[in-house]
């Protein structure tokens, strides 16, 4: 076997060989359906005959115009100022509790905490849809407890509507984002803890100066997975409340789902501009955060 | 620096991949639950139940796995393939024709592939005609009434049309026929019937001292007046609605023999009379709590109607089903016709439906129109086929002919011995073929937006202006 390369030019090409497989796999399934949905958000029609949109930004200047649109935007963002603070700083709290050494049942708790991750989304909000029903649980245990006199219209007002949403994504990814805490304060050494004891750190002073730095990473992590699945929030909306009442409560993937497959619509175009409009609101969102959150270099 | 650029872009590709990678939605989840995001994008039009009005029994199944395709190739000389979605409703009628139809050809058979939903159907022939290649299709599909003009205008190439049937088009529902009469040709045969019915109980109604004739050819201001008496007296309301898919608007115009369109894409809200008033009764009726608008279609059917909350149902007939649900409450239902607004004559409105197409992709469409023809056409096979169909799956026809037969002159228990089937074919006969539009369901959901506005106190007047703007902004939209 004397092919003229030397040892190191055939490990780089077996390198490459092993590597093209799933390059071109990302080419094929990712890639290539992004550039088609860009080029396909420049045209209008139904899916058999897309043309050309006329001028050929009309998509992208439509979507302002669209109240409901600007409704979606402005609903998901309400979504992502009320949610992911509260869920992350939940989030900590738990992990910090369910740190402790001492803590007996620390598995069974964690677990508790975590489980709601392992059910589907779909059956969740079928499931919060239940109880939030009119005549359903919440009100039924409400009421027996003399807390309310008359039942609540859970889903059919905007505020509570909007309540019953935030809540059910606290519910659901809160145990999720503890998760990535523990695995960060199981990496912070117990002996900082102790230099801190004996240095006379209170318990507060100690998860504000010593966790708090430590965990940043993992903080930015979460908050920029966070924020990412909230701009695209579409689940809850669809089968909690379906949007309403009077679209308060749809989310931009919805209202864009709703133009692709939705009522009969099959607007494709003006679907792949609003997800493109999405996509550069994460981009931008994740970009400041990780030039808040990274003071490295 | 150069790193951090690299993870800006890894981190946008991934962003971006699961927009477009996913048809345009993602849920609040990262890469690791794309699994899950397939089956909720089969399962979200689910919920949109009202679109699904037919298929309440299939509303909230989660299917896992994609829906089964046909494969029109490998078929037999006497062979058909069709798209249907309820095992209770629709597929005992198409079950029923194939065996009426194998008295003509006994090798004849009829290869029902089932689907989650309606939706199913609508979804295959997009991506069909998306993909430009329609041999995915079977040989026929049912398909819901307010849907199929669009399908059509969008995708011509996907249809063929079944005029030269030898169907006696006068034999059918004039209104139900009007949906699949497209640009003058008769695309479809229909199965089912969607005259609307107005269902009481009569138990409450004599309860509070009034007869099924006082709630019949009446105003809809004597209606509201009659509701909060009864509510006042009983707390139940005369009358529910799914309100995320509300039809009560569009069957109250109908009823008037007035539309919310005067043309396929121009909408008549501002200025329309009529519109206005029947907003005014369902929220006057809501403020009153004689209508409850339910947040979805389950909380329509097992709360209000099953949970025993109203003591009348008001919605096409394939509602009845739900009705019967409750076997306590036999003997104690009646129906009859709508209000209107100005009284003195009876209402008749049709509310959902599908019919049956042939589609591009079928190979012979000389036997598909012989087996439509003979079967839901009218043809000679047409009152086996209806009897059956009624007997196991509550379907009733549009086929004037067949609705004479014994089996729908019969008197229902649970309706106290009245011959409803008899008395809907009736009443299909007489409702009245109104301006239809492909903007229906967009239209629909601004309506319940319009609605939910005005009971929260807006100005009426301002809020009809702003649903034709949207309207008139979606249309624009999609005619670029």
């Amino acid at each position: 076997m004397k092919t003229g390369k030397s040892v190191t030019a055939k490990q780089k090409t077996a390198g490459w060989m092993f590597l093209a497989i799933a390059s071109i796999m990302i080419f094929i399934f990712s890639f290539y359906p992004m550039v088609s949905a860009l080029i396909m958000s420049f045209k209008t029609g139904s899916a058999a005959s897309m043309k050309w949109a006329n001028p050929i930004t009309f998509n992208y200047t439509r979507m302002f115009q669209d109240k409901t649109f600007m409704k979606s935007v402005g609903n998901t963002f309400l979504y992502l100022i009320i949610q992911v603070p509260i869920m992350l700083v939940l989030a900590i709290l738990l992990a910090q509790l369910l740190n402790n050494k001492d803590l007996k049942f620390r598995g069974l708790f964690r677990t508790m905490v975590f489980l709601p991750c392992a059910i589907s989304l779909v059956s969740y909000a079928l499931i919060f849809r239940t109880l939030f029903a009119t005549q359903g649980l919440v009100n039924m245990t409400l009421m027996n407890m003399g807390l309310i006199s008359e039942n609540i219209n859970w889903l059919g007002q905007t505020d509570t509507a909007r309540f019953v949403i935030i809540f059910a994504l606290i519910w659901r990814w809160t145990g999720y984002n503890m998760v990535f805490f523990l695995a960060g304060l199981q990496n912070i050494e117990y002996s900082v803890y102790e230099a801190a004891k004996i240095d006379g750190a209170t318990g507060w002073k100690t998860f504000w100066h010593i966790t708090v730095p430590l965990l940043r990473p993992v903080i930015i992590m979460t908050f920029i997975m966070s924020i990412n699945g909230t701009l695209q929030l579409f689940d809850e909306s669809v089968n909690l409340t379906n949007g309403g009442p009077a679209n308060t409560t749809i989310t931009m993937s919805h209202y864009v789902y709703n133009n692709a497959f939705g009522t009969g619509v099959a607007n494709f175009g003006y679907a792949s501009a609003m997800s493109f409009f999405i996509f550069i609101l994460v981009a931008i969102l994740a970009f400041i955060n990780l030039k808040v959150g990274d003071t490295r270099d | 620096m150069k790193r951090k650029a690299l993870s800006m872009v890894l981190a946008s590709a991934m962003t971006l991949s699961m927009i477009a990678g996913c048809g345009g939605n993602g849920g609040a989840d990262t890469a690791t639950d794309t699994t899950e995001k397939t089956e909720t994008t089969e399962t979200t039009e689910s919920t949109d139940s009202a679109e699904t009005t037919e298929e309440t029994a299939t509303e909230e199944a989660a299917t896992e796995e994609a829906a089964p395709t046909a494969d029109v190739s490998s078929e037999g000389e006497h062979e058909l393939s069709v798209y249907a979605w309820d095992e209770n409703f629709n597929i005992p009628a198409l079950k029923a024709a194939e065996k009426a139809y194998q008295t003509v050809d006994p090798e004849f058979t009829l290869n029902i592939i089932t689907q989650s939903g309606s939706q199913d159907v609508e979804q295959a022939v997009t991506l069909a005609a998306a993909a430009g290649d329609f041999s995915t299709l079977p040989d026929i599909v049912l398909f819901q009434d307010h849907y199929i003009q669009k399908f059509v205008a969008d995708y011509p190439d996907a249809w063929q049309d079944i005029d030269d049937a030898g169907i006696d088009w006068s034999n059918l529902g004039a209104e139900k026929i009007s949906y699949s009469t497209i640009g003058g040709k008769h695309y479809g045969a229909p199965v089912d019937n969607g005259t609307a019915i107005f269902a009481y109980r009569t138990d409450i109604l004599e309860q509070c001292g009034y007869t099924l004739d006082d709630v019949t050819g009446i105003s809809w201001d004597r209606w509201l007046e009659i509701a909060k008496d009864v509510h006042d007296q009983t707390g139940m309301a005369m009358l529910s609605m799914d309100h995320s898919g509300d039809d009560l608007p569009y069957m109250m115009l109908q009823a008037e023999g007035e539309s919310q369109w005067t043309d396929n894409t121009t909408p008549n809200l501002v200025g329309n009379d009529k519109f206005k008033k029947i907003i005014e009764v369902i929220v006057q009726g809501a403020n009153d709590g004689s209508i409850i608008l339910a947040n979805s279609w389950s909380e329509y059917t097992d709360q209000t109607i099953q949970g025993d909350q109203v003591a009348g149902v008001m919605n096409g007939n394939w509602i009845i089903p739900t009705i019967e649900q409750v076997a306590d409450n036999s003997g104690k239902w009646a129906i009859t016709t709508l209000p209107t607004i100005d009284g003195g004559k009876e209402g008749y409105a049709a509310n959902g439906g599908s019919s049956l197409y042939v589609t591009a992709n079928c190979t012979k469409p000389e036997l598909a129109k012989a087996f439509l023809a003979y079967t839901f056409g009218g043809g000679d096979g047409a009152i086996e086929t209806y009897d059956a169909a009624l007997t196991d799956g509550g379907v009733i026809t549009t086929c004037i002919s067949a609705g004479k037969s014994d089996v729908y002159a019969k008197g229902v228990d649970f309706f106290n011995g009245q011959a409803i089937y008899a008395d809907i074919v009736e009443m299909g006969s007489h409702v009245p073929v109104i301006q239809q539009s492909d903007f229906h369901y967009n239209l629909r959901t601004l309506v319940n937006t319009l609605i939910t506005n005005v009971q929260n106190g807006n100005d009426i007047d301002s809020e009809i202006q702003a649903a034709q703007e949207q309207i008139e902004f979606e249309i624009a939209g999609s005619q670029n």
